[in-house]
């Protein structure tokens, strides 16, 4: 039962971390700002801007 | 190792040798599918626990006292130690693309086996070795891109050359990808209804996630998810009807100009309005779609009917020109060693690991994970009827214009096909032909399809299941399409902006619509070039694409080696050099050969003459130009590439002789104090 509670927690957090909602949250901790539209919007055009410079695998 | 230990991994290596035995003895009859994945999975099993361990342990001298760039460089953004699988699925999610479910279909024209071999091997010694090796480098490198590291390490002609290749294996990727999905969605409404749905559902969900729902990214998607199963449902209605039918049917031209201007727009539109939310969607659709896979094959296991080797190993193949040597190897990239690898290994990965001994898992094990991808996709095309899958996949300037004229000729070859059976199937997975559809998509959706539908619970489901395999197949493939527009147009600007600082500068409108119209416009025009050819386009840019990526290979483990030779001296050298000593042999003769040939089906130089010795027309003139054109970009691909390998082997040569000293360029070690992981 144990096994199966961590399988779904690690699933979780690829999840999370594909999604970004883990950088977003870690985005949050470090600013020290709690959430919000305004915050979400400046983690997204951070993020994105670095991300697009990146290549997607073929 | 205990004694159990060793009695268990002794067990796994039989296993492995046994099933792949039984899949290379079999002659002349079908040959169930689950002795490949048997062979296959025991393989990677032996490969990780003794290979990448020797590699970790020896050449790496990997050490988890040693704090990593995650933990002394965190900033909340990039740098963040991360839990070891989360980083695993991460990785996996970023590195699997289209490349290794189009490559061993394609492939399989040689039959099941080379390609089968070429993907298990060629993960176990070269993709995985690669992938590992640059994460390591860059791991003890803050994090360092491939780029930066082939500066420092070999030089800046090498960082350059490295830069420059890395634009232009984009654009032909990406005008290949964009064939593929040409090729697809050709005289299909129910296909490009469905595909065509998934922009306005990208842009809801941008629009969503910037103004309604902030953050709810995986809220966003489900829901975009639900979107674009509707739509697949709303593009059967669409195809069935007379009326509107017709507006969502397309030829090849019109749809490549369709692609063409979409690439445009989403490479000027803000990135949260279409790149984002797409990204999203098409991430969490291709793992369900990969574990969907996985599991269809593991349960239904599937009869492989292709045969192991076909007569098509000499050169003579339809679908594309070649012997088995060196085009088998030239053709599946992604599936066994792919250079755009070594980009995300030295991406984000190496900013998110805890310690180094997770650099095993992620950087090897997931490459295996990839190629265990590739084997499903080979299975898949290998359970079609051989006559099948040549009648979808040939072109009609290899196998005859008509219906009647294709099936006499593949079946002369010995795959026994016939119209009636085309049309049965193509009725069943509602389309109106099944010919000519060159690319591998349609085919390899046809045998995902015909697996799926195999269980008891989804029978008389092919149609939607070969449109959802279409669906997922377009959705990736566009995803790549529109973030390597983004990123070539920001490659080209920093290229240009040496000459011109103004348009260096990525805020600036005028420049990042010029640059987005130079990027477009040089995919846009293989792609084109790919719809003109009459023998589909694939004969001629999958190769080039096999060939550009591979040479990128080259490049990553010429870095790889040169930081091994300034660590070790010569002593493990060979890990890398195996590797990258094949794939010059392979590239080189393939280049070679597809510049050289004397066979016009072949040789670009040749296809040009033959043309130009025909009927003089305009299409006749530039189908010419476009063969010299792609002639000219190969041997540009093999020059850059061996001022590389020449630079590196230049610099081998002077630390092994003594005469360079050997100047670290890893970061000093620092203590970890993460004790355990995170």
């Amino acid at each position: 039962m144990r096994n199966v509670a961590n399988l779904l927690r690690i699933l979780w957090g690829i999840l999370q971390e594909v999604s970004g909602q883990s950088a977003y949250r870690r985005h949050l901790e470090w600013h020290g700002v709690p959430h919000s539209a305004g915050a979400w919007r400046r983690f997204c055009d951070e993020r994105w801007a670095e991300e697009a410079r990146r290549g997607r695998c073929c | 190792m205990s004694i159990a230990g060793r009695i268990l991994w002794a067990a796994v290596s039989l296993v492995a040798a046994f099933a792949m035995g039984v899949i290379a003895q079999n002659r002349g009859e079908s040959v169930s599918s689950m002795w490949l994945i048997i062979a296959a999975a025991c393989t990677y099993l032996v490969g990780y626990r003794f290979y990448a361990a020797f590699i970790a342990a020896r050449a790496m001298a990997l050490d988890d006292r040693r704090a990593t760039p995650a933990e002394r460089l965190r900033d909340g953004h990039d740098f963040e130690p991360t839990n070891k699988w989360i980083v695993m699925g991460h990785h996996f999610a970023a590195i699997a693309g289209p490349g290794p479910l189009v490559g061993p279909t394609l492939a399989a024209q040689f039959g099941y086996l080379p390609g089968a071999l070429w993907i298990i091997v060629g993960a176990v010694l070269g993709g995985a070795v690669q992938d590992f090796v640059v994460l390591f480098c860059s791991l003890r490198r803050d994090g360092k891109s491939l780029g930066e590291m082939a500066r420092e390490e070999i030089g800046k002609v090498g960082g350059f050359i490295a830069l420059i290749t890395v634009l232009l294996i984009m654009i032909i990727l990406l005008a290949v990808i964009g064939l593929v999905v040409v090729n697809a969605l050709k005289d299909s409404p129910w296909g490009v209804f469905t595909i065509a749905a998934t922009m306005p559902i990208a842009m809801f969900m941008g629009l969503y996630l910037r103004f309604v729902r902030p953050g709810k990214v995986l809220e966003c998607s489900l829901i975009g998810f639900v979107l674009v199963m509707a739509s697949i449902f709303g593009g059967q209605a669409i195809a069935h009807s007379a009326t509107i039918a017709p507006w969502f049917t397309y030829g090849g031209v019109a749809l490549a100009l369709g692609l063409i201007i979409y690439g445009f727009f989403s490479s000027a539109l803000p990135v949260w309005l279409l790149l984002a939310p797409r990204g999203y969607l098409s991430t969490f659709v291709k793992l369900g779609v990969v574990l969907l896979l996985a599991a269809g094959v593991v349960l239904l296991h599937p009869e492989m009917r292709l045969p192991p080797f076909t007569r098509f190993v000499d050169g003579t193949g339809p679908i594309f020109a070649g012997k088995i040597f060196p085009f088998c190897f030239i053709t599946i990239a992604c599936g066994a060693v792919s250079g755009f690898h070594s980009l995300i290994s030295s991406g984000t990965t190496p900013k998110m690991l805890t310690k180094e001994s997770h650099a095993v898992s992620v950087g090897y094990g997931s490459m295996l994970l990839e190629s265990f991808v590739a084997i499903m996709a080979l299975v898949a095309a290998a359970s079609l009827d051989p006559g099948v899958y040549f009648a979808v996949n040939s072109p009609a300037g290899a196998v005859g214009a008509t219906p009647q004229a294709a099936v006499a000729t593949i079946s002369n070859w010995g795959f026994p096909v016939t119209a009636d059976q085309m049309s049965v199937l193509a009725n069943e997975a509602g389309e109106k032909t099944l010919f000519y559809r060159t690319g591998g998509a349609p085919s390899l959706a046809l045998g995902m399809a015909k697996i799926f539908s195999g269980a008891a619970w989804s029978q008389g489901l092919m149609a939607f299941w070969y449109h959802f395999a279409i669906m997922f197949e377009a959705l990736f493939i566009l995803t790549t399409l529109d973030s390597g527009t983004r990123v070539g147009r920001f490659m080209l600007q920093d290229l240009l902006g040496h000459a011109w600082p103004k348009l260096g500068e990525t805020g600036w409108k005028p420049g990042m619509l010029m640059t987005s119209g130079a990027i477009v416009a040089a995919w846009g025009y293989f792609l084109y070039q790919g719809v003109l050819d009459p023998n589909g386009g694939i004969n001629s840019l999958w190769p080039l694409f096999g060939i550009s990526n591979q040479l990128l290979a080259t490049v990553a483990l010429c870095v790889a080696t040169t930081v091994l030779v300034k660590k070790h001296g010569a002593r493990y050298m060979w890990i890398t050099c195996v590797p990258l000593a094949w794939l010059v042999i392979v590239c080189f003769t393939a280049g070679w050969q597809k510049i050289f040939a004397d066979s016009p089906a072949l040789g670009f130089l040749a296809q040009a003459a033959a043309l130009e010795a025909g009927a003089h027309t305009a299409l006749t003139a530039q189908l010419a130009f476009n063969a010299r054109l792609d002639a000219a970009v190969t041997g540009v691909f093999l020059v850059l590439v061996a001022a590389i390998l020449i630079d590196s082997v230049r610099v081998w040569v002077r630390v092994l002789g003594g005469e360079k000293a050997t100047r670290t360029t890893e970061t000093p070690f620092v203590l970890s104090t993460l004790a355990e992981e995170a």
